[in-house]
C-alpha cells in the first residue's frame, strides 16, 4: 500500500516537473540533437549568426506580443507596424533627411498603427481579433498604393545611408547594436509587465476583464497603452530590419507575425497559470531561431522547417498542458 | 382526501435530493391537477426550483418517486418530459432572438419536407394557433427580438401548446412583465385552465397568486408545509408558512455607535427601473437593501457603483457630490463594491491572492510607478491575518480557495483601499453557513470602524440578523423601511410583494 503511494507521488511529481520545464527540456535536447547532427552548429560563429539574425528582430515584436496577449488581446498588425517603420524610415533617408529623423518618422509611422488599433479597440469596441484583422488588411494594400504594387525601395550608398546602417553593422564591447538594443528592451518590458503597475494592471485584464473594471482601473486606457507599446516595439523591429537590409520590402513585416505569437505561447508553458512572460516569450524565439539554424544546417529545405517546427509547437505545448493535467 | 376525484396530471411523493452536505429537497411532495392552476411559493432556497428541476428532468433526486398521467416514470430526461406532454416556460430561458415568430414556435419539431424546413408553413401555423389559443393577431413573421417581453411568453406557451402540453408549468414569467401584461397573461392561463390544462405558477408576488391559483403549494426548507385554497387563507398566513422561525445563532449581535451620514442618496431615478429613491447611510450603520428580480433594487446598486448611469439625482459621499458615471470614479471617492457574481467581477481566479488583494489600491504600494514589493506584502499578510483567510501562502492562486475565503478575499481589496462606503451585493450567495457568519462577523467589525454599509440581498433572515434597517423597494420605489421589533421577514416579504407597504416609515 504504502509502497504504491510512494510510487504514484514520485510519478506524479517527475509529471508535474516534465510539464513545467518542458521548454527547457526540449531546448536542451535539441541544442544536442544539432550538435550531434552538424558539425557546425555549435560553432561561436553560427550561435552568433543565428543570435543576430535569426533572434533579435523576432524577439522585439514577440516583445510586445506577450503584453498585448497578457491583456488578454491579439494583436495581428504587427507587421504592418515593422512594415510602415520600415517603410517610411528608408523614404525619408532616400529623401535625404538624417538617420535621427528617419528614425523618428519610423517610429512615428509604428505609433499611428498602434494609435489606430486602440480606437478600434477601445472607443469602437471592436474584438482586438478583428480590429488588428481589419488593420492588417489596409496596411499591406496601404503599402502596395505607396510602392506601385510592391517594389522595393534600396537605399543607395550616402552620408545618412551609411550612418543608418551602422546601426546594424556596429558593436559595444564585441556586443553588435542590436544584440544591446534587445537586451535593453528585454529589461525594460520585464520590468514593465512584472514590476510596475501598468504590468499588474495589465495581467488582472488578461486574468479577468470583469474584475479589472470593477476594481476602479482605467481599462480602455491601460489597453490603448497596450496596442501603442506592441506597435512601437515592432516599429523597432522595422528600424533594424531596415538598417540590416539597406531596404525596404514591402510586406515583409508579417514573416514575424506567426514566429512570434507562437514563442510567446511556447513561452507560456513555463507558467502554472499559462500566462505569458517576458522570459518563457525570449526561451520561445531562441527554441524556434535554433530550430530554422538547425534544419537549415542539417540540410532540410524551408518548407520542410515550415513542418519542423509546427511539430516543435505541437509538442511542447501538448507535453506541457497535457502532463500538467495529468499531474492534477 | 378528495385525490381519487381529481384528474390528477403529476404526483411526486417523498422526492429527496442532496448536493453535498446542502439538503435541498427532504421528502418533498407535489401534486399537479388538470383543469386547476397551482400555485408554488416559498422563500429562495426553499426547493421550489429545486423540484421544478426534478420534473423536468434537469435534476436527478436522491429517491422518491413520480406519476406522470397515471404511470410511474423513472430516469427522467428533458425530452422524455416533453414528450410526455409537461413543458416548462423557464424565467431565463427565452427564445432565440433572431427566429421569426413561426420558427420560435416549431423549434425541436420543424414542419417541412425530410431535411428541408418550410418557413412559411411554420409561420402560417403558427398565426392559425395564436389566434386559436389567444385570439392574437401577431404576424408569425415577425422576428422575436421584436416582440415585448409578454408577447415573448406567449410564444413560449403556444410552442408548448403546439406539442399539445398537458402541463404547462412557468416559473416566474411575470418578472419581466408590466400590469397590463400580466392581466393578459393571466387571461391566457385561466383559458388554458377551462380548456383541462394543468398550469403550475412559480410567483414571488403573493397578490398574483391570490388572484390567480386555485391551489397554492408552500415550500420551506426543502420539503412541501401544506397546499391551501389562496381565495380562503390569507396572504399573511401563507407568508407565515413560507417563513422558518429558528433562526439560531447565525447572526452575530453587536452595538455601533452611529455618527454622520456618510452615503447620501436624494431622489436618484433610472428610466425604466426605479425613481424617486432617497435614503441615507450613517457612519457604522448596515442597511439592507431588498426587492423581488426586476423591482430595481439591484439597479441601485449598480447606479451607486457607475455601473449604470442614472437619469437624475443626488448621490453624496461625506458631504461631497459624486458624479459617478464609471467605477474607476466610484472607486476613487470611495465606494466599494462587492458584486454578486464573484468570479466574474470579484476576484481574479487565476490571479494570487496577493495581486487580488492589492488590485483596487496598488497606487498605495508603488514608487514611480513600480510595485514596491516590500510593502504589498506587509499589507498583503497583515490583511490575510485580520480576515483569516485560509490560504496557505498569499501567492497562492485564488482559485485554490473555498468560496468563502474568495469572498473574503474580495472583501480585503477594498479594506486596503480603505474605502468610506461598501455596497454589497448578495455578499453570501454560494457561500456556505460558517464562512457566512464570517463575513457578517466582518460587515460588523467594517461597521465598528465607522464605514457605512449597504447591504442588498434577497435572503431576508440575513437582513433581519445583519442590519440596523431595511429599505423594500416594489416596482422601483421604496415601498418600507423597517427597522426595530418592526424588521422582521414578514413584513420585508409583504412589502415586497407589494402586499403591505409601509411608506410612512421611508422618512425615517
Amino acid at each position: 500500500m504504502s509502497v504504491s503511494a510512494n510510487d504514484n507521488t514520485a510519478k506524479v511529481s517527475l509529471r508535474g516537473f516534465l510539464a513545467k520545464y518542458s521548454v527547457l527540456i526540449a531546448f536542451a535536447a535539441i541544442v544536442i540533437f544539432f550538435s550531434v547532427a552538424s558539425p557546425t552548429f555549435l560553432t561561436p560563429a553560427n550561435l552568433f549568426n543565428v543570435l543576430v539574425n535569426n533572434v533579435v528582430m523576432l524577439a522585439i515584436v514577440a516583445l510586445g506580443l506577450t503584453i498585448v496577449i497578457s491583456s488578454g488581446g491579439i494583436d495581428l498588425s504587427v507587421g504592418v507596424s515593422v512594415d510602415m517603420a520600415s517603410m517610411v524610415v528608408v523614404m525619408l533617408l532616400a529623401a535625404g533627411y538624417s538617420g535621427v529623423v528617419g528614425v523618428a518618422g519610423g517610429l512615428g509611422a509604428a505609433l499611428i498603427v498602434g494609435i489606430l488599433n486602440a480606437i478600434l479597440i477601445t472607443r469602437l469596441n471592436i474584438s482586438p481579433f478583428l480590429a488588428t484583422l481589419g488593420v492588417l488588411f489596409i496596411g499591406q494594400s496601404t503599402q502596395q498604393l505607396a510602392t506601385s504594387g510592391g517594389q522595393p525601395i534600396y537605399l543607395t550608398s550616402g552620408y545618412a545611408a551609411d550612418q543608418f546602417n551602422a546601426i546594424a553593422r556596429t558593436a559595444l564591447f564585441g556586443i553588435p547594436t542590436p544584440v544591446i538594443v534587445l537586451i535593453v528592451l528585454v529589461v525594460a518590458v520585464h520590468v514593465l509587465l512584472h514590476r510596475s503597475v501598468f504590468g499588474r494592471y495589465v495581467q488582472a485584464m488578461g486574468a479577468q476583464p470583469g474584475v479589472a473594471w470593477y476594481s476602479g482601473i482605467r481599462v480602455q486606457r491601460e489597453l490603448s497603452m497596450v496596442h501603442v507599446l506592441c506597435a512601437l516595439l515592432a516599429g523597432v523591429t522595422g528600424i533594424l530590419l531596415s538598417a540590416t537590409v539597406k531596404s525596404y520590402v514591402p510586406l515583409s513585416g508579417n514573416a514575424f507575425l506567426l514566429d512570434a505569437i507562437g514563442a510567446t505561447f511556447i513561452g507560456t508553458t513555463l507558467s502554472r497559470e499559462r500566462k505569458p512572460s517576458v522570459i518563457g516569450t525570449l526561451l520561445g524565439v531562441l527554441l524556434l531561431a535554433i530550430v530554422k539554424n538547425g534544419l537549415l544546417l542539417v540540410g532540410w529545405n524551408f518548407y520542410w522547417q515550415q513542418v519542423g517546427i509546427g511539430v516543435l509547437v505541437f509538442l511542447v505545448l501538448a507535453a506541457s498542458f497535457g502532463l500538467r493535467r495529468a499531474a492534477h | 382526501m378528495q385525490t381519487a376525484k381529481r384528474d390528477v396530471a403529476v404526483s411526486m411523493t417523498g422526492i429527496s435530493k442532496r448536493f453535498g452536505p446542502v439538503r435541498a429537497l427532504e421528502n418533498a411532495n407535489l401534486e399537479i391537477v388538470r383543469g386547476s392552476i397551482l400555485g408554488l411559493v416559498g422563500q429562495n432556497g426553499a426547493g421550489k426550483s429545486t423540484i421544478i428541476k426534478v420534473l423536468a428532468g434537469i435534476i436527478k433526486p436522491d429517491s422518491g418517486s413520480i406519476v406522470i398521467n397515471g404511470e410511474t416514470v423513472s430516469a427522467l430526461t428533458p425530452a422524455s418530459v416533453e414528450k410526455l406532454g409537461v413543458h416548462f416556460i423557464h424565467q431565463d430561458r427565452l427564445l432565440v432572438p433572431t427566429a421569426t415568430v413561426g420558427e420560435a414556435v416549431f423549434l425541436g419539431h420543424e414542419i417541412g419536407l425530410g431535411p428541408f424546413v418550410s418557413r412559411r408553413a411554420m409561420e402560417r401555423r403558427a398565426a392559425d394557433l395564436l389566434k386559436r389559443f389567444f385570439g392574437m393577431e401577431l404576424p408569425a413573421g415577425t422576428l422575436v427580438k421584436d416582440l415585448t417581453t409578454a408577447q415573448q411568453k406567449v410564444v413560449q406557451i403556444t410552442r408548448a401548446l403546439a406539442q399539445k402540453a398537458s402541463v404547462l408549468v412557468l416559473d416566474e414569467p411575470t418578472a419581466a412583465l408590466v400590469k397590463r401584461e400580466v392581466d393578459s397573461l393571466f387571461e391566457v392561463l385561466r383559458r388554458l385552465r377551462d380548456d383541462g390544462i394543468a398550469v403550475v405558477f412559480i410567483s414571488h408576488y403573493m397578490q398574483e397568486i391570490e388572484k390567480l391559483c386555485d391551489r397554492v403549494t408552500v415550500m420551506r426548507n426543502g420539503t412541501d408545509v401544506g397546499t391551501v385554497d389562496p381565495r380562503q387563507t390569507p396572504i399573511d398566513e401563507i407568508i407565515a408558512m413560507m417563513i422558518a422561525r429558528d433562526v439560531g445563532e447565525m447572526f452575530p449581535k453587536r452595538s455601533v455607535a452611529q455618527g454622520a451620514p456618510v452615503l447620501e442618496v436624494s431622489n436618484l431615478r433610472l428610466g425604466g427601473s426605479f425613481e424617486n429613491i432617497g435614503f441615507n447611510v450613517r457612519a457604522g450603520e448596515i442597511v439592507g437593501l431588498t426587492g423581488l428580480l426586476g423591482s430595481g433594487a439591484k439597479e441601485i446598486v449598480q447606479c451607486l457603483f457607475g455601473l449604470k448611469n442614472a437619469d437624475g439625482g443626488q448621490v453624496k459621499v461625506e458631504g461631497r457630490e459624486l458624479s459617478l458615471s464609471t467605477p474607476v470614479k466610484a472607486v476613487r471617492d470611495g465606494i466599494a463594491m462587492l458584486p454578486e457574481d464573484r468570479r466574474a467581477h470579484g476576484v481574479a481566479l487565476g490571479l494570487s491572492v496577493r495581486e487580488n488583494i492589492s488590485l483596487a489600491s496598488l497606487r498605495r504600494y508603488s514608487k514611480s510607478g513600480l510595485v514596491s514589493r516590500g510593502s504589498e506584502n506587509q499589507a498583503v499578510d497583515g490583511l490575510i491575518k485580520e480576515l483569516s483567510i485560509k490560504t496557505p501562502h498569499r501567492d497562492a492562486l485564488v482559485r485554490e480557495l473555498s468560496g468563502g475565503n474568495q469572498q473574503k478575499v474580495a472583501i480585503a481589496k477594498w479594506l486596503s483601499c480603505q474605502s468610506r462606503v461598501y455596497v454589497l451585493d448578495e455578499p453570501t450567495v454560494a457561500v456556505d453557513v460558517g464562512a457566512k457568519v464570517e463575513i457578517y462577523n466582518l460587515l460588523n467589525r467594517l461597521a465598528g470602524e465607522g464605514a457605512a454599509i449597504l447591504l442588498l440581498s434577497s435572503d431576508l433572515l440575513e437582513l433581519v440578523g445583519v442590519c440596523d434597517r431595511v429599505l423594500v423597494v416594489y416596482r422601483g420605489r421604496l415601498a418600507g423601511s423597517f427597522s426595530g421589533p418592526a424588521m422582521n421577514s414578514d413584513a420585508l416579504l409583504a412589502a415586497s410583494s407589494g402586499a403591505r407597504s409601509n411608506i410612512d416609515g421611508v422618512a425615517a
